[in-house]
């Protein structure tokens, strides 16, 4: 039994940073707002303050903020001629879910992605000619510039308290900032975190190489603070429990403490929680939707939301599979190289380098999600000719680290035995003296990477799990390879008494263990219904009453955190949904 | 001998010195020292959010609200909250509570500590 309830203006698929921002901006615009999130209401006051927090087994090994996949999961394999089995517990990614989704459990790092990854197919062809991208690789300029967005990754980072220092103001290049970031209309937030002893050893080494290091951005106020929307922010502790965890100094920007709030307050909100979209519903010529299926996970209750406008704001992979399993827009088929929903699945790649300095203390235990330093000089900078080695795309290296937690950080340098006494005293001899570089570095589209639904396994609603097909292709390998070089060369230079170096990642990718929930694509936006989802304004092609935000939108993956561009994103739909499209419902981009 | 007097006046001096808040705090700039405290203390009575509300907190002993949860550590210490109190407490909130819950290093200056206060003073009747 279903049952139908009474329509609303806008209903949004999951409340993390892209539901929260668009529920506060919507409802603000006098819009009648529903939100269904999965997962539990969890607030700063009952639930990320002490002594419930700083809990690593029940937030890092047990994962308490995070997707159960006794529930729903998904299957993996490394390419089409594989059978792909079920993810049956997280590992290489960690979705969150929750009020306020993995923007609770964010580090905070806070990028503008630029023209390099939005034109990046035009880039390339021009500077390296068409043959120096591979035919399988399925990259394509996004159909949005850097100058339309700027507006909105600041508006993002003075809502999130983002700390750092501005390298470019207006095209005046700053001391002390990141000399290859693309202009920005004024300063940072907040002024930087303090630098921890392991990021300025490394910007030091970075320098006498003649790099250009700088702190990395982070959603971590580096002091107390009051946001354009009045919400406060504590100032950081450096208590080091950032990733996986909420914050208990209110010091980490997160949508449960700065939007989702706001839009609380108002009389034209409603959020359900334990609320599992199984489908958006379609109108009988499927040129718009009509609502969403919803079931209660509590008790069952199965309902339908009509809704003028849906908005698709759960985690990356969910928001593909709910198109998926909707039937909305043709499915993607890697064979033919037909349709464009489950196109273009991307990761992230990296490397990285342990170093132990015998009679220095780092005091791991005191940091913040940004207290490293950073260097984009073989990222977001065009004098770096990629052309010698042969690769598309780019890597940030960065020194020190951000969060060494009390079970899980246990550096010790290769050779020693993985456990007994030998381990034991080896641990407790190096705990204090290790410091870490590595690089996190993009990953190209390509054909065969792509997400479709399992034609074995379903979730606990009967419906087919997505399956992920992804591998590491040559291009990122040869990437990884120059990017272990250059972290060895920079940590040799530091004479560490012991180097665990770099090693390029050449292996098959596995889902185990943790590297990233950098996870991109699937409903791409682009300039045409042919290679893309979405327009311009993460408007479905298919149906003009549906967006989706977030990651799944990126036609491919750079080597930054996607959530600047996700608040970006989030904020400059609902300025097209606002100032547009509320007031001429159709499409917003002519196909 | 004389010399181990003169140690322990300098040392009771230093005591009395640390023990004490300024009397000339300016409620007028501890409103911006409040910033540390906003983001999880709220004036108004019965607002409590990540921390306690601080209205009517020198007419209370540490620990007291019946509607906030504590740490033991802080309903155990006893603490009568007053100006000089308040002051040695948010010089390092660990040092005088061991084991409290609350998530700030502490407020070194002893100018702004006293502007705290001079404003708190103020704000929490």
């Amino acid at each position: 039994m279903t049952t139908k309830l009474k329509e609303v203006d806008v209903v949004i698929v999951g409340l993390g940073w892209t539901g929260g921002i668009l529920a506060k901006e919507l409802t603000e615009a006098g819009l009648k707002v529903v939100a269904l999130e999965r997962g539990a209401p969890r607030t700063s006051e009952n639930d990320y303050s002490l002594p419930n927090i700083r809990d690593e087994l029940r937030y890092v090994v047990r994962h308490d903020l995070m997707q159960n996949t006794a529930r729903d999961t998904i299957t993996v394999r490394n390419n089409p001629n594989q059978e792909a089995l079920p993810m049956r517990r997280l590992g290489s990614f960690l979705p969150g879910e929750v009020v306020g989704g993995s923007g609770v459990h964010w580090s905070g790092h806070t990028w503008r992605w630029t023209d390099m990854e939005f034109k990046i197919r035009s880039n390339y062809e021009e500077r390296y000619g068409k043959k120096f991208i591979p035919d399988d690789m399925t990259i394509q300029d996004w159909g949005i510039t850097y100058d339309e967005l700027e507006p909105y990754y600041e508006k993002f980072e003075y809502v999130a308290a983002v700390s750092g220092k501005a390298g470019n103001i207006k095209g005046q290049i700053q001391p002390g900032g990141n000399p290859f970031e693309a202009p920005r209309a004024k300063e940072y937030a907040l002024p930087p975190l303090t630098p921890i002893l392991a990021s300025e050893m490394f910007s030091e080494a970075a320098r006498n190489a003649g790099y250009h290091p700088f702190p990395r951005p982070s959603a971590n106020a580096s002091q107390p603070y009051t946001n354009p929307d009045g919400s406060k922010f504590g100032g950081c502790q450096y208590c080091g429990y950032c990733q996986r965890f909420g914050c208990e100094a209110n010091a980490k920007g997160s949508p449960h403490m700065t939007v989702i709030p706001i839009a609380m307050r108002s009389p034209n909100f409603e959020l359900r929680t334990h609320s599992w979209v199984t489908k958006v519903l379609k109108d009988s010529d499927g040129k718009r939707v009509t609502g969403v299926s919803y079931t209660n996970v509590l008790n069952g209750e199965e309902f339908e939301q009509p809704a003028t406008i849906v908005l698709l704001c759960a985690y990356a992979i969910n928001n593909v599979h709910l198109m998926l399993l909707s039937e909305i827009g043709a499915p993607y088929d890697p064979v033919a190289q037909k349709g464009v929903i489950g196109k273009n699945y991307c990761y992230q790649t990296g490397a990285g380098a342990t170093l132990f300095f015998e009679g220095k203390f780092f005091n791991p235990f005191m940091s913040a999600g940004g207290s490293n330093a950073t260097i984009d000089d073989f990222n977001i900078n065009w004098a770096f000719d990629r052309a010698p080695h042969n690769f598309v795309g780019a890597y940030n290296v960065s020194g020190g680290f951000n969060t060494a937690l009390p079970i899980g950080y246990r550096p010790v340098p290769s050779g020693t035995p993985q456990w007994g006494s030998e381990w034991k005293r080896a641990t407790a001899k190096w705990y204090q003296t290790a410091m870490t570089i590595s690089a996190s570095g993009s990953v190209m589209a390509n054909r065969y990477n792509c997400y479709d639904l399992d034609p074995t396994y379903r979730n606990a609603f009967g419906q087919p799990l997505m399956r992920m097909t992804f591998d590491y292709k040559a291009n990122e390998h040869k990437m990884g390879t120059h990017a272990a070089q250059v972290i060895n060369d920079i940590a040799k230079s530091m004479n560490p008494t012991k180097l665990n170096p770099a090693r390029a990642r050449t292996d098959p990718w596995t889902v185990v263990p943790y590297q990233s929930t950098h996870n991109t694509g699937g409903t791409i936006m682009g300039p045409n219904p042919r290679d893309s989802a979405l327009n311009k304004y993460l408007q479905s092609w298919d149906c003009h009453n549906l967006f989706v935000v977030g990651a799944n939108v990126f036609p491919h993956n750079a080597s930054y955190n996607p959530t600047g561009p996700v608040g970006a994103f989030a904020y400059w739909v609902a300025d097209a949904i606002k100032n547009r499209y509320v007031k001429n419902p159709g499409p917003l981009v002519a196909a | 001998m004389i010399g181990v007097a003169r140690a322990a006046a300098i040392l009771g001096l230093m005591v009395v010195l640390i023990g004490s808040a300024r009397a000339d705090g300016d409620a007028a700039r501890g409103e911006a020292r409040f910033q540390d405290c906003a983001a999880c203390h709220k004036l108004e009575a019965g607002n409590n959010n990540v921390g306690p509300s601080l209205h009517g907190i020198f007419e209370r002993k540490a620990g007291a609200l019946s509607d906030f949860r504590y740490s033991p550590a802080m309903k155990r210490s006893g603490i009568s909250w007053t100006p000089e109190s308040l002051d040695k407490f948010i010089t390092d909130p660990q040092a005088m509570v061991p084991a409290n819950r609350m998530p700030y290093a502490g407020m070194a200056n002893p100018g702004d500590r006293a502007d705290l206060i001079a404003y708190l003073q103020k704000m929490s009747k």
